[in-house]
């Protein structure tokens, strides 16, 4: 027997350990991973040619009766759907996994106390639980980002009904905010799985956590970067400007907005009084154009991640306070 | 390896700050053991039992108070503590044989393959089968394996005879002794069967309502206190008395005595079982700790 | 291989209990000068008691001179007890007697009780006569298994 304190299990044995022990949800995860970018491929190429051609049909038809392809644009539509909402519920997906099975049931089992009983440090044991995990899923969902803003793209110009850029799923599936949300739910996740020391409970947790916390993503992403303004006048019919609308309303002659005070058309009587009361001179409008998309996104993932950050460090310490272990000692 | 291999100064433990009925599970416990020792750890369900192991193994800190494992806080001895709780957690999904050499992984350098495969054959266990299709007894016999394997100095077991039937009983403990016997390993047990305990142990910590009642080497603790008969009203006052009992014109007592007792009393030894109970029902009955402890620091 | 059993109800010390039965042994013969004591390590492995126990009942035994330790060796036995081995004529004469009481109607307590009072009237006080010098062991080897 040695007298010197031994070098604790390295990392490498932790991630293999961690590996085998979780290799039914890893699969399952590169399964949907290699599915859902196996869809992603086959609407950027396929599906986008065929609806793209169905559309050059239905534009040159306008003049004659004509045939074109309606249910190749349909098809389209409907996987472009899916597959969006397939990478929107990734966060969800690894939240639930974290507070079920990453740590809520080793809490529960007691066979986290076993890990920590065979010379590996709860902290330790956390970082382990954390980090290939934290890997895995940033490849998987970026990679599904990427294939999907690829798919998208290849629709532009050619595709009629294609979601503009500021429609919100298609917003968030095309961005890296989604895959920092994914990394947010690992970790919300397995803190829930610490806090509430019970798979299902965590799992609920976990959900409860993302969903909270896309919310409050969606609320706060549009104010994130100075907004652009159109102001027209009256004349017009309604407030202009394509982009993601954060706020419209008239501006009066003192030249002070004053927002959802809209009445529609001007051309209508009774609106033309209504605005004359509110002394309306023309429409504002607040608006991100295209060229925000990245700034927005950045923004947005910056925040998200230093919440992960955040939440990370609260984990560690809640930890060091429940268990008293410190990270370099054992 | 260091002289004491636990020590506790008004160790307590309180959970749950945030619900109301929180309660201290260990409160104001003070208490040597000192090393290559096989202690009891006796009380009642609900004493503090778990809780006091939990401590030791690093698996919670303390509220308040001090406890050192081997000479240090009970995180830094983690390497050299081995234990085992009273549900034997196991990964369900992994074979016998990957338990073990995840053991090994988690264990480097301090592994010790062959007696924690000696334990496990011992029981016929198939090294193939999956922990979920075990029984409670071979569920134990491998969570002893794990906790053997890392070769620890102290040894932490709760309540590790509950699902053994009396051979599995009386052969793991015959290895737990032989471990005890070869290196040397300090070995706290907790249960709340006294009688199964008698004949290994050679050290007692009593704990009864979340406080030590008692402690110290057994040896030491049925020296110190007698049992005594004599008729009632008898003035029992220059000795300590644990608990005394009147029934009709008989006193019965078990005392600590500070002086020769008078020769019409009838006394005898008491048995463990006997000496526990004893303190177990009279809470207020001073322990004899610091009086055991500063005798065994003379001695040594 | 010398076998200890402890019994637990007797009342008797469990370390007086190995004590009593090495030196059975050395008197039956089952133990020779020279021949190694079960290891702490192995007695506690067969009956699960403390290992302590097992050294206190060895350095009782070294104290009465009848075995010694070396260290990293093991204990063994210094010197024998035997006085009267397995088929030695005082055990023969033992036995004839003893049938004999049988046979004129005395039950086992009987035979006891008379049996000790003629040992308290020869050994007074309990006092140990087995420090004789110069003993031998009996010559003659014995069939009653290899001590190892």
């Amino acid at each position: 027997m040695t007298a010197l304190t031994p070098p604790a299990a390295g990392p490498a044995h932790l991630t293999r350990w961690l590996i085998r022990l979780h290799r039914p949800a890893l699969l399952l995860w590169t399964a949907v991973v290699v599915a859902v970018s196996g869809v992603l491929l086959w609407l950027r190429g396929p599906l986008a040619d065929a609806s793209a051609a169905a559309w050059k049909a239905y534009d040159a038809c306008r003049t004659a009766t004509c045939g074109y392809d309606q249910a190749a644009i349909i098809h389209y539509k409907d996987v472009y759907a899916y597959t969006t909402y397939a990478v929107l519920a990734a966060p969800f997906l690894v939240a639930a996994w974290a507070g079920a099975a990453l740590t809520g049931r080793e809490m529960e089992t007691g066979t986290a106390r076993l890990a920590w009983t065979q010379s590996t440090s709860p902290l330790r044991w956390f970082a382990s639980r954390l980090a290939l995990p934290a890997a895995v899923v940033t490849a998987g969902t970026g990679l599904l980002v990427l294939l999907h803003h690829l798919a998208w793209s290849a629709g532009k110009g050619r595709i009629g009904t294609l979601k503009s850029w500021y429609d919100l799923p298609t917003f968030y599936a095309n961005g890296p905010v989604v895959v920092a949300l994914a990394l947010a739910g690992l970790v919300g996740g397995a803190l829930a799985g610490l806090l509430r020391r019970g798979s299902l409970p965590a799992l609920v947790a976990g959900l409860g956590f993302t969903g909270l916390l896309w919310y409050a993503v969606q609320l706060v992403m549009p104010h994130l970067w100075t907004t652009s303004t159109s102001v027209v006048a009256l004349k017009r019919f309604a407030p202009t400007g394509g982009g993601l609308g954060v706020d419209e309303g008239i501006v009066t002659a003192t030249g002070a907005h004053v927002s959802n005070l809209t009445c529609g058309n001007s051309e209508n009587d009774e609106c033309l009084a209504f605005y004359d009361r509110f002394d309306a001179v023309g429409w504002y409008r607040d608006y991100h154009p295209a060229s925000h998309y990245w700034p927005l996104q950045l923004i947005a993932t910056g925040l998200v991640l230093a919440l992960t950050a955040l939440l990370t460090l609260l984990a560690f310490r809640l930890l060091h306070r429940e268990t008293g272990a410190r990270r370099r000692s054992s | 390896m260091t002289d004491t291999a636990l020590e506790a100064a008004a160790l307590g433990k309180r959970f749950g700050r945030l619900r109301r009925s929180a309660g201290w599970a260990l409160r104001d416990c003070s208490f040597t053991l000192p090393a290559g020792r096989v202690c009891a750890v006796v009380g009642p369900n609900g004493a503090g039992k778990s809780t006091l192991l939990a401590l030791a193994a690093g698996l919670m800190a303390p509220t308040e108070g001090v406890l050192a494992v081997l000479g240090g806080p009970a995180g830094e001895a983690r390497a050299r503590v081995g234990f085992v709780a009273q549900d034997k957690p196991l990964y369900p999904q992994l074979t016998v044989a990957e338990t073990l050499r995840m053991g090994g992984d988690l264990n480097p350098g301090r592994w010790d393959a062959r007696a924690a495969e000696a334990i496990v054959a011992g029981g016929d266990l198939d090294p193939k089968a999956r922990i979920r299709s075990l029984s409670g007894g071979q569920r134990t016999r491998v969570a002893l394996a794990l906790a053997l394997g890392k070769r620890p100095e102290l040894l932490l077991l709760d309540e590790p005879m509950a699902d053994l039937d009396p051979l599995a009983r009386h052969e793991l403990m015959g290895v737990l002794m032989s471990q005890a016997a070869q290196h040397g390993t300090t070995i706290v047990m907790s249960s709340h069967v006294v009688a199964e305990l008698e004949d290994s142990c050679d050290h007692l910590l009593l704990i009864g309502g979340g406080r030590v009642r008692l402690a110290g080497e057994i040896d030491e603790l049925l020296e110190t206190h007698t049992r005594v008969s004599t008729t009632a009203d008898t003035d029992l006052t220059p000795h300590t008395v644990v608990e005394s009992r009147t029934t009709g014109r008989q006193l019965t007592a078990l005392i600590r005595p500070a002086a020769p007792l008078p020769a019409d009393w009838r006394t005898g030894t008491p048995t463990l079982e006997e000496l526990v109970l004893s303190y177990l029902r009279n809470p207020g009955a001073t322990t004899p700790a610091t009086a055991v402890k500063s005798r065994q620091e003379s001695v040594a | 291989m010398l076998e200890y059993r402890i019994d637990r109800h007797s009342g008797v010390a469990t370390y007086v209990q190995i004590v009593q039965q090495t030196k059975q042994a050395l008197r039956l013969g089952l133990l020779e000068p020279g021949d190694k004591l079960p290891t702490a390590r192995e007695v506690v492995e067969a009956t699960a008691i403390n290992p302590n126990t097992v050294l206190k009942a060895y350095r009782e035994l070294e104290r009465e001179g009848l075995v010694e330790a070396r260290r990293g060796l093991g204990t063994f036995v210094r010197r024998g007890l035997g006085a009267a081995p397995a088929d030695s004529p005082l055990h023969t004469e033992l036995e004839d007697w003893t049938a004999k009481a049988l046979e004129s109607g005395l039950d086992r307590d009987d035979v006891a009780a008379l049996f000790t009072a003629v040992l308290d009237k020869h050994f007074s006080a309990r006092q140990p006569t087995e420090q004789r010098p110069s003993e031998q062991p009996a010559p003659t080897k014995h069939s009653q298994g290899e001590p190892s």
